[in-house]
């Protein structure tokens, strides 16, 4: 059964946003990371990058096939989770916790408009699964 | 019947087929470029690597450097494949087009449906890779050493590795279906650090078309014909010969300079900012 936490807002490029003032981390849903399977490794921005709403802000690859990890804001890179790449299968394990990829100082809160609280994202995801 | 696009077998450089594809694939995310079947093979022979691979760590330059070998980074994940007696496939199509359904695992077993349905045609039997590799066995370099799910199988030997790139809904997959295979040709071009990738692995692993069929049958024009009859059989569209468009043309020009003719690229995965083709 999926899990999509009320804190936290979604992207419906299936990345997740935990909004605490200006600071947003960002990570994988956990219908993300199903989707792309066994995740082998990630390609994460440095520190002050400047990453764009949905825009690419890495790649991840699982079966052979690289996918673009979309942000849900636009902001600064202000931290990268480093653990991740020693141990990318926390993305598949723990995708809200210690699974988390980047925090991004976001420069426009209206943004958060454009994104799914739990109950919508659930919906969006039934529908892509045509199971709406 | 829908009809979506055949580019017809021809061979190209390892970095022509590279920007070829790229261009189809950034194309169809924008709604520009219909979904595209493309047949195509290797001149040089080349080595093509994974997007994640570490060249340095993984391939042996010095070996390709000195036969000649050209060594290019594809935008698809996976490992190191040596592309000389092959059949080369791109497909290239929005998720939301056709049966395809989300995942990753999904599109990979609908393009080895059409591949086996066209593999049928020639009389041999193939089947579907049911189980994942283990971390393990995937942490080598070599593509042919180890079946990934939903890959081609015949007698239990892998005949056609595949990989994949997705963005922005759509998705492009390569396959190198063997027509002929030299494990220790193979070998010379890939590094194999903890080496347990050796000729007899390799062997025990592989297979390849030319094994089961006769000699004027393994032509990669003739065998692309037979697999276009399987895409179009699972997939219910037919499959038009045609050509670029000017817009993918001027693309495969840029992403050619840019990018695939690029050291940078192909050494280290990173295209030089100057360059960056949005």
């Amino acid at each position: 059964m999926m899990v999509f936490p009320d804190d936290l807002l979604y992207s419906r490029e299936h990345t997740w946003a935990r909004v605490d003032g200006n600071l947003v981390t960002v990570g994988l849903t956990d219908y993300g990371q199903a989707k792309l399977g066994e995740i082998l490794n990630i390609d994460l921005p440095e520190v002050d990058t400047y990453v764009e709403q949905d825009e690419p802000f890495g790649t991840i690859e699982s079966a052979a096939t690289v996918t673009e990890l979309i942000s849900p804001v636009s902001g600064d890179v202000v931290r990268v989770n480093d653990d991740i790449a020693d141990d990318v299968g926390i993305i598949n394990s723990d995708p809200y916790d210690t699974g988390w990829m980047i925090v991004v100082e976001m420069t426009d809160a209206s943004e958060l408009d454009n994104l799914l609280d739990s109950s919508e994202y659930n919906d969006y995801v039934l529908g892509e699964e045509g199971l709406d | 019947m829908d009809r979506w696009r055949l580019i017809p077998y021809h061979k190209f450089s390892a970095f022509e087929n590279m920007a070829i594809d790229e261009a189809i694939f950034r194309g169809n995310q924008l709604g520009q470029s219909p979904p595209t079947l493309r047949f195509y093979g290797w001149d040089p022979p080349a080595l093509s690597v994974g997007y994640f691979q570490d060249v340095d760590q993984e391939v042996d330059v010095g070996y390709c450097r000195k036969n000649r070998v050209d060594i290019v980074r594809r935008p698809t994940g996976g490992k190191a494949v040596f592309h000389d007696r092959e059949l080369t496939y791109s497909f290239i199509s929005s998720e939301k087009q056709g049966p395809f359904t989300p995942g990753v695992l999904g599109t990979y077993l609908v393009i080895s449906r059409c591949i086996l349905k066209g593999i049928a045609g020639l009389g041999i039997a193939a089947e579907v890779a049911q189980d994942s590799p283990s971390v393990e066995r995937v942490n080598t370099a070599h593509c042919f050493s180890f079946p990934s799910r939903y890959e081609i199988l015949i007698a239990g030997k892998k005949v056609c590795g595949s990989a994949q790139t997705r963005a922005n809904g759509a998705f492009l997959q390569h396959g190198s279906l063997l027509l002929c295979f030299d494990p220790a040709k193979a070998l010379c071009a890939i590094r194999d650090r903890r080496g347990r990738v050796t000729e007899d692995t390799l062997r025990e692993a592989v297979t390849y078309l030319g094994a089961y069929l006769p000699e004027g049958q393994t032509d990669p024009e003739y065998l692309s014909g037979v697999l276009k009859a399987g895409f179009e059989d699972i997939l219910r569209v037919e499959f038009v010969e045609g050509r670029l468009t000017p817009e993918e043309e001027a693309l495969r020009d840029k992403l050619l300079t840019d990018k695939y003719l690029s050291g940078q690229w192909n050494r280290e995965g990173r295209v030089p900012a100057k360059d960056r083709i949005s």
